[in-house]
């Protein structure tokens, strides 16, 4: 970080300067070889994404096969973000705003009938509908679950290992762990935004079962909830190189009548990076609506 | 074609484009905006708030009638989303004269939520990153 040193006083000894000269232009070699090798700081919101199949004029090649782990079972490492991005638009730093999917407000829009609440839960989730959900978590800064994030707009990065995948959200710097060594769900889970989950792979799906999740999860924008009751199974493909299926079934009978199943997707995104999002550094919409706190 | 048509086909193209493209959610815009309440301001800007969740800029707009100055707060996107948009942290100084559209706040104060920003200096338009179309979103 050369800027970063005070400036050198100007000298006028020639003597001091000539002896210096070789070691300046060595340094200056040095350096010039350094700097070639390395990135222009302006290329990291574009960063080239190593890897990611392209086509001939160098987009992304959305239908190439499914990348796959030294196992062989699929590889789900990358960012994602819904599928509602437009097609061609893999890339969200050339000018487009990042999408929120059609089931960010309502989970259940897809369900007809809609989701099966539990009667004491109707009027909950017609209040918070009403009044434009001024009570909801995410506005008072607090955590994404995984549900919500796959469709709200904030890029997920996906970080796939043999043991273990890992989802970083840069909403509020949010992590999630998915355990697939094989380990079983705890019998007393602390209660937690993102549960607590371990998964195996049925052929190339991977099957992540969740509990231990908060009472009063919000799980949509109208302010549908999960309780600690709830049983979250997740099976998740990788059909190709651009997109991710989530088959999500919800068992949670303190909340819901009877089990329900929704497919959230996702889709790649490339040449890009997570961004820091921390909502508290400057939040001002509770004190402006006169919210408690 | 005319270059006048041009201009004005080109106009409406980029006024579509910016009505068309989904947008930025943080917070209930509904709660806060009227997006019935279209407001267009021209000012200077006096402060730029650069921070999550949402950025705000300030600017004086001088009233036509009276001519006293008023400062406007807008609230944009956050600084993911502007970056993604092409927005650098210091797009906006302090003295740029600038005229934004955007949605009025509800409460009657001098705020509004902007969905684009011109830059007066070289005519440029750019999208603020409103939160408006994704809370419309059902």
């Amino acid at each position: 970080m050369l800027s970063r040193f005070p400036p050198r006083r100007a000298t006028s000894d020639f003597r001091t300067h000539r002896r210096c000269l070789p070691l300046v232009t060595a340094a200056v070699v040095v350096l010039g070889s350094s700097l070639a090798s390395t990135p222009s700081t302006a290329q990291w919101l574009n960063y080239p994404t190593a890897g990611a199949p392209r086509k001939a004029d160098g987009t992304v090649d959305m239908a190439a096969p499914t990348p796959r782990m030294p196992s062989g079972k699929p590889d789900f490492s990358g960012i994602w973000i819904s599928d509602a991005t437009p097609e061609g638009e893999e890339t969200p730093s050339d000018g487009f705003d990042l999408p929120s999917s059609r089931q960010m407000a309502n989970i259940g829009i897809d369900l007809p009938g809609g989701l099966p609440y539990q009667p004491w839960l109707i009027p909950i989730v017609e209040e918070r509908t009403a009044n434009q959900a001024i009570d909801d978590p995410h506005i008072r800064c607090l955590p994404d679950n995984f549900l919500r994030a796959y469709g709200l707009p904030h890029m997920l990065k996906f970080v796939h290992t043999p043991d273990l995948l890992v989802v970083l959200n840069e909403m509020n710097a949010g992590y999630r762990q998915v355990f697939t060594d094989g380990r079983p769900l705890p019998e007393d889970p602390a209660p937690a935004w993102q549960g607590y989950s371990s998964a195996t792979w049925s052929g190339d799906t991977l099957v992540i079962d969740t509990i231990g999740l908060r009472d009063d999860t919000w799980i949509d924008w109208n302010g549908s909830v999960l309780t600690e009751a709830a049983e979250v199974r997740e099976e998740i493909r990788r059909p190709d190189f651009g997109h991710l299926e989530i088959r999500v079934t919800v068992d949670d009978p303190r909340a819901y009548t009877k089990p329900w199943t929704v497919t959230l997707k996702q889709r790649i995104v490339v040449d890009a990076e997570l961004i820091d999002e921390i909502c508290l550094e400057n939040e001002q919409f509770v004190e402006r609506m006169g919210l408690p706190y | 074609m005319k270059t006048t048509t041009k201009t004005a086909l080109l106009s409406l193209a980029a006024s579509v484009l910016v009505a068309a493209l989904p947008a930025y959610a943080h917070h209930s815009f509904p709660a806060q905006y009227d997006a019935s309440k279209p407001i267009t301001l021209t000012g200077t800007v006096t402060k730029v708030e650069w921070t999550n969740p949402h950025i705000f800029i300030y600017i004086d707009v001088p009233d036509e009638q009276t001519e006293e100055v008023e400062n406007w707060a807008l609230e944009m996107g956050g600084p993911n989303a502007l970056l993604r948009l092409g927005w650098k942290r210091d797009s906006l100084k302090t003295g740029d004269l600038i005229t934004v559209e955007g949605s009025l706040a509800r409460d009657g104060s001098r705020l509004a939520n902007a969905t684009s920003i011109v830059m007066a200096a070289t005519g440029q338009r750019m999208l603020a990153g409103s939160s408006r179309d994704a809370s419309a979103a059902e």
